[in-house]
């Protein structure tokens, strides 16, 4: 077999042991790489920036599911840590039936850790005062359209079971009046759909937190302005960690850092693999025309 | 009359249900929320039907012993554990509930979801070759915005990162925004044919 030959059919099993080598690698081998931050996650985060504290809410929608764990998890981590830094309340709800699940994970994580830095009373962090989670709900397009009426009407209880009407924090949020952003953390068309209805009838501001295989779709609502931010992928993710640590709202970053480290290099080793399947297919024809 | 009598409730309520849509009146807004109350109960029985059909299906391929019909049992024996454990227990962040989802479904899920990267990276090596002008644009395109948006694409070349935004801003973004009104007006003709019952299949497929 010629040179050429042998690096456009490298057995797939050598492919799998590189990838699984490079995946696993930085890991173990820490390494900082600074994140250059893309102008739709600056403008997510400029949003939540100018959102003043303790008046409404910033509401997230959490529906992804645990195969787009990886990408949408380190979001909502680091967007919980943000507002909850700046004292913008949470309410947070799922029209994903995989993600309720997730979205209490994410809620325990953050609220957890900054309670046990908090100093005092105050700064502890309080179901039903600083934070909601509303839960699953069915029929969506309705549901995020009644939203604009009442909340409590379409979501009479939250995930726990507590009437939504007895908490402090849903008293004074009733309706779209009362959010500020509403972010939608998904996998699928989702965010589009809370521009079609809740936005237009509405006016609800709406930014995004999405897969990367999704965000070329959403670019030309960036552009038209009716996303008022974007966090495309696990890079969005890293790059809102690094806004919040460069802000100084926390000192350590996420694991999207980690995960963007093994992305990378595998992107460089698909990159790779693809040159080498190009060159042997080059000299391949060549020889092909010759003969 | 069992088929004009749906498409009598289908044209009204189509035609009143854009209508309250374009009128902020309180009237109009009550009708509206009252409408979208009645379909969210209704999506809720879709979840019904759904677990009826899992049942079933999952339920005659064990009793006729088809394929892969011990995969049916862990099906049907999950499904009904994790509902007794969530009704009996609660759904709290400390439920067992709650320990199972993140610890047996959440993993299962994403070790899934990270098999395709596998198949990708192996895929792409086996098919992605410039056999064509079209194909090697896609490629030059492809390796911009991966080298582009990956940290160490800045280091390359600083315009790098800007260069592989232009693509998703500009050639992407026409492209995306093409498809967008395409879906768009065929959403729009689709539902017209149906409010006006030229478009019958969802009465039962027969003309």
């Amino acid at each position: 077999m010629k040179w050429y030959e042998a690096i456009s059919k490298i057995d797939r099993r050598i492919i799998y042991l590189l990838l699984t080598v490079f995946v696993i690698l930085p890991f173990f081998v820490p390494f900082k790489i600074r994140q250059n931050i893309m102008p739709q996650t600056q403008r997510l985060f400029d949003f939540v920036e100018s959102i003043p504290p303790d008046d409404k809410v910033v509401m997230i929608s959490f529906d992804y599911t645990p195969q787009t764990m990886p990408e949408c998890h380190p979001m909502a981590i680091a967007l919980l840590k943000h507002c909850f830094a700046r004292n913008i309340p949470v309410l947070g709800l799922s029209f994903d039936i995989q993600a309720p699940g997730l979205a209490v994970e994410a809620f325990t994580t953050v609220v957890n850790e900054l309670n046990l830095k908090a100093s005092n009373y105050d700064d502890s962090l309080f179901y039903g005062k600083d934070y909601v989670y509303l839960g699953w709900k069915s029929g969506f397009t309705a549901a995020v359209l009644d939203m604009g009426e009442s909340i409590a009407g379409v979501f009479p209880r939250d995930y726990f079971k507590h009437p939504v009407d007895s908490l402090p924090l849903m008293q004074k949020t009733k309706n779209y009046k009362d959010v500020a952003i509403a972010i939608v953390l998904s996998a699928s068309a989702y965010p589009e759909y809370w521009v079609l209805y809740p936005q237009s009838r509405y006016g609800v501001k709406v930014g995004a937190g999405l897969t990367a295989v999704m965000a070329p779709k959403y670019y030309p609502f960036l552009q038209t302005g009716q996303f008022s931010g974007m966090m495309s992928g696990m890079k969005g993710a890293a790059e809102y960690e690094h806004l919040i640590v460069e802000k100084g709202y926390t000192k350590k970053l996420g694991r999207a850092e980690t995960g963007m480290n093994s992305q990378s290099i595998v992107h460089l080793l698909i990159i790779t693999i693809i040159i080498l399947g190009n060159i042997g297919f080059f000299f391949s024809r060549r020889d092909q025309k010759q003969s | 009359m069992k088929r004009r009598i749906p498409l009598i409730i289908c044209f009204a309520i189509g035609i009143l249900m854009i209508i309250q849509f374009m009128i902020p009146h309180p009237i109009s807004r009550e009708f509206g929320s009252t409408v979208n109350k009645w379909y969210i109960v209704l999506a809720a029985f879709a979840l019904v039907l759904a677990i009826g059909n899992l049942i079933r299906h999952h339920g005659t391929k064990i009793r006729r012993k088809k394929t892969n019909w011990p995969y049916s049992i862990v099906t049907l024996t999950s499904m009904v554990a994790m509902s007794i454990i969530g009704f009996a227990g609660g759904v709290d962040p400390k439920s067992l509930y709650q320990t199972i989802y993140l610890n047996v479904l959440a993993p299962l899920g994403s070790t899934m979801f990270a098999l395709l990267a596998y198949y990708m990276a192996s895929a792409a090596y086996r098919s992605f070759r410039a056999r064509s002008l079209e194909a090697t644009l896609l490629l030059a395109a492809a390796f911009i915005v991966m080298i582009g948006f990956m940290p160490f694409g800045q280091y390359i070349s600083p315009r790098l990162p800007a260069f592989a935004e232009w693509i998703m801003k500009v050639p992407n973004m026409a492209s995306q925004r093409g498809i967008m009104f395409g879906v768009a007006f065929g959403s729009i003709a689709t539902a017209l044919k149906i409010i006006l019952g030229i478009e019958r299949s969802w009465l039962g497929g027969k003309k």
